[in-house]
């Protein structure tokens, strides 16, 4: 009698637009998008944004929901019964999502720790710890700053290298526990407990985004930031890498390619409209990234004009003392004028001097642009550092990274689970034990991220688990879905009209001319780069030093693209040879 | 008249042959009064200086107990406008002879904090160069806090699970009973209760003529 059980469902189209609007809307919108924005000419950088999202953002995004909700199964099970011989393009989007999943929770583990770090009187990377004899603070953090001393050695105890490792961080490990507890108390019951959560994870982070603008835009030199991040650059829209970043960026923003999309519209009502809320997710998600880099830049601006006026306060101080001169005659204002006539006037004892004689200067602080965990967790936390009652800043912000990483997270773990939960063998096990299973296994692998070369790994999984796979597995589910299976006229079944012009134009012709464009790219630049390498922390020096993969990480790179990308032949080569086989009688569905 | 030109004379002779900066017993001092107290700043004037002289001789005299250090054992030379000078101390058992650096450095260490609150100063805006400042280190409690917080978030997630898998686990066994019971009543309900399962001829409708009349 429950053989033909009713798919689940979401409870309202309300909770599929929030799942999606939480899913889509992630730590990218606010570490990578600010950053692009600066590197690209700031206000300017958003005419190609905007172009790319009308090109290829709404369209794909559109075409993932409705597979999904055609098919009404997760990844694997609707491309298979799209050609058997494609099944291969929903496996490789699973192995993908599990690569996501395994490095994904990390940052929100990270994201723990530092909140509950902040519940502390004097935050833990405000200062740096004392060395033994107690005169000065300890050399790693002198040469550093205290936060970046914080994440790297209390955080992470980064290794110098990916060679190098030792055991787990125990604190890394509870908080990585933590977030995938978490997690699976969000999904324990499918989409029933799934779409409840949306509700707060969509949401929240909106309104700490709203308390930081206000905090802001108030504080001292924000203003700076802010203006130097619009005005535009028009001369950066020349160079080609400003346009496939805005494509790239509006590609991996929306999350397309992993099968989360493909899973929650699953769980649609066949006639749900879904062409509205494809726009309405995509403009919302765009609009929170140009929200985001607002309260971005203000805290960059305060955090540059902070520097920079410690900068002049050090300058002065050392005239100051050198030259025996009264604490009132040089201010902030003058100190530059008293550089110049102190030179004029008492070269050698300027000479004596001249090597610890900083120069101030704004622009290059605010230019100093910073991305990803480097932003989210160094520049951001030394910016809380001197706002007044941090700790009340801190406990906010972080709390926000963690719902913005959850709400991404749901959609990555049902990426998973939706498509295992489709194949009739695992149909008999309950939900809440193949979640619990899932979790389990991501957790145990997830570990080793937490040991002292974890960071490497993570970066290395960051930078090439999903990005090359992505582009490939959406240019396939393009072209095969508007060229071969002819999706329009399942919208028309679903929707009661036909696709508009604009649709038909985009999946024809423009998206995956654009996708194919990024896929060569990529391969350039791939070609071009020589050996990957990545950012390894010196302790000695107090920064990070680019340094090359050794052999068996340039093969772990190769072996990560390469599992997901060769899914899709050898399942097509799978099912051919089941299919020459006379006994062969799979069903598939 | 001329006494008091020779006093005044030999006195700072005495000073001018004594005090100099950079002497192997000499430290430099320096106050940054309007950096610690803005507006509240006093200014640095001799009768400060006294009081600071008067501090060096008290921090003297704790550390080397039974020697009664006095203000005129407290030399001082070189002020700048910048408010900093150096010092020497003169011994009190034999005036022409000063103490070892070392000996100044470590009273100052011990008396640091009172001769900083005698100028509303702090180890940072009232500096001995050469003397640096014991940090205070920080507060370290028992339990780390941030293993509280989390023990605390743990137990939350933690007992949200139980309650769900619990709710799941009796959910499902209520069904299964209701399924049960429903399986075993529609057994009997399928049953016609009685004997003759064909029915009961009625013969008042039917006709015993085998021909139709027309």
């Amino acid at each position: 009698m429950e053989k033909g059980a009713a798919r689940a469902e979401w409870d309202s189209p309300v909770q599929f637009i929030l799942a999606c609007v939480s899913y889509a809307v992630g730590l990218g919108n606010v570490w990578r998008f600010p950053y692009l924005c600066q590197m690209h000419g700031g206000g300017g950088f958003l005419i190609p944004y905007l172009l790319m999202l009308f090109l290829e953002g709404v369209p794909l995004f559109y075409l993932e929901l409705a597979i999904g909700q055609k098919m009404r199964q997760g990844s694997i099970g609707a491309w298979t019964a799209i050609s058997p011989y494609l099944g291969g393009v929903g496996l490789a989007s699973v192995v993908t999502s599990l690569y996501l999943c395994l490095y994904y929770n990390i940052i929100n583990g990270w994201s723990f720790w530092y909140l509950f770090h902040s519940f502390q009187a004097v935050l833990p990377w405000s200062t740096c710890p004392l060395s033994a004899n107690r005169t000065e603070p300890l050399e790693e953090c002198r040469v550093a700053t205290p936060t970046q001393y914080f994440f790297y050695r209390e955080t992470l105890n980064i290794s110098p290298n990916i060679e190098t490792n030792g055991g787990i961080h125990t604190g890394q490990a509870l908080c990585l526990l933590l977030a995938w507890v978490m997690t699976y108390l969000f999904i324990v019951n499918g989409v029933k407990s799934t779409g409840k959560v949306v509700y707060f994870t969509a949401t929240f982070p909106y309104i700490v985004l709203t308390v930081y603008l206000i905090r802001g835009v108030t504080l001292h030199g924000a203003v700076n930031g802010i203006t130097y991040m619009f005005t535009p650059k028009m001369e950066e829209l020349a160079n080609p890498s400003t346009w496939i970043n805005a494509a790239t960026q509006i590609f991996f923003s929306l999350g397309l390619g992993f099968g989360s999309l493909i899973a929650f519209s699953s769980y649609n009502q066949y006639n749900n409209n879904f062409e509205r809320q494809a726009i309405i997710v995509s403009l919302i998600n765009s609009g929170t990234s140009i929200f985001a880099s607002i309260v971005t830049f203000a805290v960059y601006g305060f955090k540059a004009t902070v520097n920079y006026e410690n900068c002049l306060d050090r300058l002065r101080l050392l005239l100051m003392n050198t030259f025996n001169l009264a604490e009132d005659v040089i201010s902030q204002d003058n100190v530059l004028d008293w550089v110049e006539k102190l030179n004029t006037s008492y070269p050698l004892e300027f000479a004596q001097i001249a090597d610890k004689v900083e120069t101030c200067d704004l622009t290059k602080e605010l230019s100093t642009a910073v991305e990803g965990t480097g932003l989210a967790f160094i520049v951001y936390s030394e910016a809380i550092t001197n706002m007044p009652l941090s700790q009340l800043w801190s406990v906010l912000y972080f709390f926000m990274l963690l719902l913005l990483g959850m709400g991404s997270m749901l959609g990555n773990v049902t990426a998973i689970i939706t498509p295992i939960k489709d194949f009739k063998m695992f149909s008999g096990i309950s939900e809440e034990l193949l979640n619990g299973v899932v979790c389990i296994f991501c957790l145990l692998l997830g570990l080793g991220f937490t040991t002292p070369s974890g960071n490497y790994w993570f970066t290395m999984f960051n930078d090439y688990g999903a990005t090359f796979s992505l582009l490939f597995i959406v240019l396939f589910e393009v072209v095969t879905v508007s060229y071969i299976y002819g999706i329009k006229r399942y919208i028309e079944d679903m929707l009661g009209h036909p696709p508009n012009w604009y649709w038909k134009i985009m999946w024809g012709g423009v998206s995956p001319l654009l996708l194919i464009a990024l896929l060569i790219f990529y391969i350039i630049n791939y070609i071009r780069g020589g050996t990957p390498t990545y950012q390894a922390w010196n302790q000695e020096l107090g920064q990070a030093v680019v340094t090359e993969y050794p052999v068996f990480g340039q093969v772990f790179i190769a072996l990560l693209i390469v599992s997901s990308v060769s899914c899709v032949p050898m399942t097509a080569l799978y099912a051919y040879c089941r299919r020459r086989r006379p006994s062969a009688t799979a069903v598939y569905t | 008249m001329l006494e008091k030109l020779l006093i005044l004379l030999f006195a700072s002779n005495v000073l001018a042959q004594v005090c100099m900066p950079d002497a192997p017993e000499a430290y430099k001092v320096r106050l940054s009064i309007k950096t610690a107290l803005g507006d509240q700043a006093y200014t640095w004037n001799d009768n400060e200086l006294y009081l600071f002289r008067a501090t060096l001789a008290f921090a003297m005299r704790n550390y080397l107990s039974g020697q009664l250090f006095d203000v005129s054992n407290i030399l001082v030379c070189n002020e700048t406008e910048r408010v900093s000078f150096w010092f020497m101390v003169k011994s009190v058992t034999n005036p022409t002879t000063l103490i070892e650096k070392q000996h100044v450095e470590n009273a100052i260490k011990e008396s640091r904090h009172r001769i900083n609150s005698a100028f509303l100063l702090t180890d940072q805006t009232l500096e001995f160069l050469g003397i640096l400042p014991t940090l205070a280190s920080p507060f370290v409690p028992a339990t780390p806090p941030w293993l509280i917080a989390f023990g605390v978030v743990m137990g939350v997630v933690g007992a949200g699970i139980v309650y769900f898998l619990v709710a799941a686990v009796v959910q499902r066994k209520r069904k299964k009973t209701l399924d049960e019971e429903e399986e075993a009543k529609g057994a009997t309900e399928n049953e016609i209760a009685g004997e003759n399962l064909d029915g009961i001829y009625n013969t008042s409708f039917s006709d015993d003529e085998k021909v139709t009349e027309m």
